[in-house]
């Protein structure tokens, strides 16, 4: 049972195409676990619809616009019917990977290709290239029953578990659950004691780890939107 | 608003030329869609399904005559764009394109003709977006996040429609305040942050504008971790 959603206002950016792409692929992947927001995203397109064909703007569009696309479907229907598309999801080899949102299955790539690399003795994070420049987009896995450090978020923080579960002061966060935490926002999380914890995060500005430790470590980390 | 002559395609044309009264645009349709929208809507489907299953090019032209001068304002609403009315065109073409090889996905009984056609346009506009600002290779295509396909569980054919003439009769009845900031989120595709340093309003303030517009359209507002952040 998923608890945690993105609230109406990112969805709304979601559906009017107006999120920028990263926190959009976190939203994507909460809707693959959500029945509840998935509904709610028709709703949200329906007001789309809705204003579009309110005619509020409209802009004259010559009748050569509609030749020369006529003109298109004929020279689309002389051509044979393109093969269809290699689906690549799905065999991925890891089976720990299994069942996840098809948008991240797709990202991590048919070979598996994940670098992960150790920050901390409980927390390993492999960076995922997305071909956007506005924010770092990663999976973070928390060893079971690890905790990760004290941190704050300088930039908006999206978090969607997909493995696993863990918890903060606040509340336990199983597969499927969406977190969006705010600049100043600080939180200590850790996972379940059972099984590692996998979260796919979208940060808009590096986490900063606070505390002695957590300011030692800093340095090693940089944004790296990719 | 634009850098192309965009007409006001309500039957009281007295709207001037600024955000304000483009804004009540929405009212003055009301009297249009009394009268056809029920039926209209549904001929569009129809058209819609006529396209999908035969090939059928009159509907395609009929869709795209009623269509395309409504989608090219979508674009060139769009901030940042900037572009010229042969650029709007092509966009145009390009989401046509998509209608006349993707009908035959369209459900009529999951989605209304133009609540599909905004999927289009909103993806193509996406895709052009990602186009300008990708520095390399992109392993996502915009149809991986954000799906086109509707909801595959059943909802009642009923209570779909119910919804949505619901949520239609609501968009004309909102105060203008309200219908700014979903025109600038949907139509000018900026976010509330964005809305918020334009209008020079607190972005709780915006937030909470949408949260009353959408609560008047009946859609329910799922609680979340992070409600906190809307009084901020």
């Amino acid at each position: 049972m998923i608890k945690y959603h993105p609230n109406i206002n990112t969805l709304t950016e979601y559906a009017a195409g107006s999120l920028d792409t990263a926190a959009s692929l976190t939203v994507s992947a909460h809707m693959h676990f959500c029945h509840q927001c998935r509904k709610h995203l028709q709703d949200l397109q329906l007001i789309g619809g809705t204003i579009l064909d309110r005619n509020i703007l409209v802009a004259d569009v010559d009748s050569s616009v509609l030749d020369s696309l006529m003109q298109r479907l004929d020279d689309m229907e002389n051509q044979p019917e393109p093969p269809p598309k290699q689906t690549t999801h799905g065999s991925n080899s890891d089976s720990g990977l299994a069942g996840l949102p098809p948008v991240i299955t797709k990202l991590i790539g048919t070979r598996n290709q994940l670098k992960w690399k150790k920050l901390t003795k409980s927390l390993q994070i492999a960076q995922l290239a997305t071909g956007q420049t506005e924010a770092e987009v990663s999976l973070h896995k928390i060893a079971a029953g690890g905790k990760v450090l004290e941190h704050d978020h300088r930039g908006q923080e999206y978090t969607l578990v997909l493995k696993g579960s863990f918890s903060d002061e606040n509340g336990i966060y199983q597969p499927g659950d969406f977190l969006l935490k705010q600049p100043g926002d600080v939180h200590r999380p850790y996972a379940a004691a059972n099984r590692d914890c996998i979260c796919l995060t979208v940060v808009e500005a590096p986490v900063r780890f606070t505390g002695f430790w957590g300011k030692l470590l800093n340095p090693f980390l940089r944004l790296h939107p990719a | 608003m634009a850098n192309l002559p965009l007409t006001e395609a309500t039957i009281d044309n007295k709207a001037a030329d600024t955000r304000d009264s483009v804004i009540t645009g929405f009212k003055p349709a009301r009297e249009q869609r009394l009268q056809n929208t029920a039926k209209r809507t549904d001929s569009w489907s129809l058209d819609l399904v006529a396209i999908g299953e035969r090939r059928d090019r009159e509907a395609f032209a009929r869709f795209f005559r009623h269509f395309a001068p409504m989608i090219k304002g979508y674009f060139l609403t769009h901030q940042g764009m900037m572009m010229s009315s042969t650029q709007a065109d092509e966009l145009v073409q390009e989401v046509m394109l998509k209608v006349w090889t993707k009908a035959k996905k369209y459900n009529p009984e999951k989605a209304a003709a133009s609540t599909w056609l905004f999927t289009m346009a909103r993806n193509t506009r996406i895709d052009m977006l990602r186009r300008q600002s990708r520095h390399n290779t992109v392993v996502l295509e915009t149809e991986d996040i954000w799906a086109t396909e509707e909801e595959e569980s059943p909802v009642a054919q009923l209570q779909q429609q119910r919804e949505q003439s619901l949520i239609k009769d609501a968009i004309v009845d909102l105060p203008p305040e309200q219908v700014q900031i979903v025109q600038i989120i949907y139509m000018e595709g900026k976010t509330h942050t964005v809305a918020a340093e334009e209008l020079n309003l607190p972005l709780g303030t915006v937030k909470s504008r949408l949260r009353l517009a959408l609560a008047k359209m009946k859609i329910q507002i799922t609680q979340s971790a992070d409600e906190a952040d809307f009084l901020t």
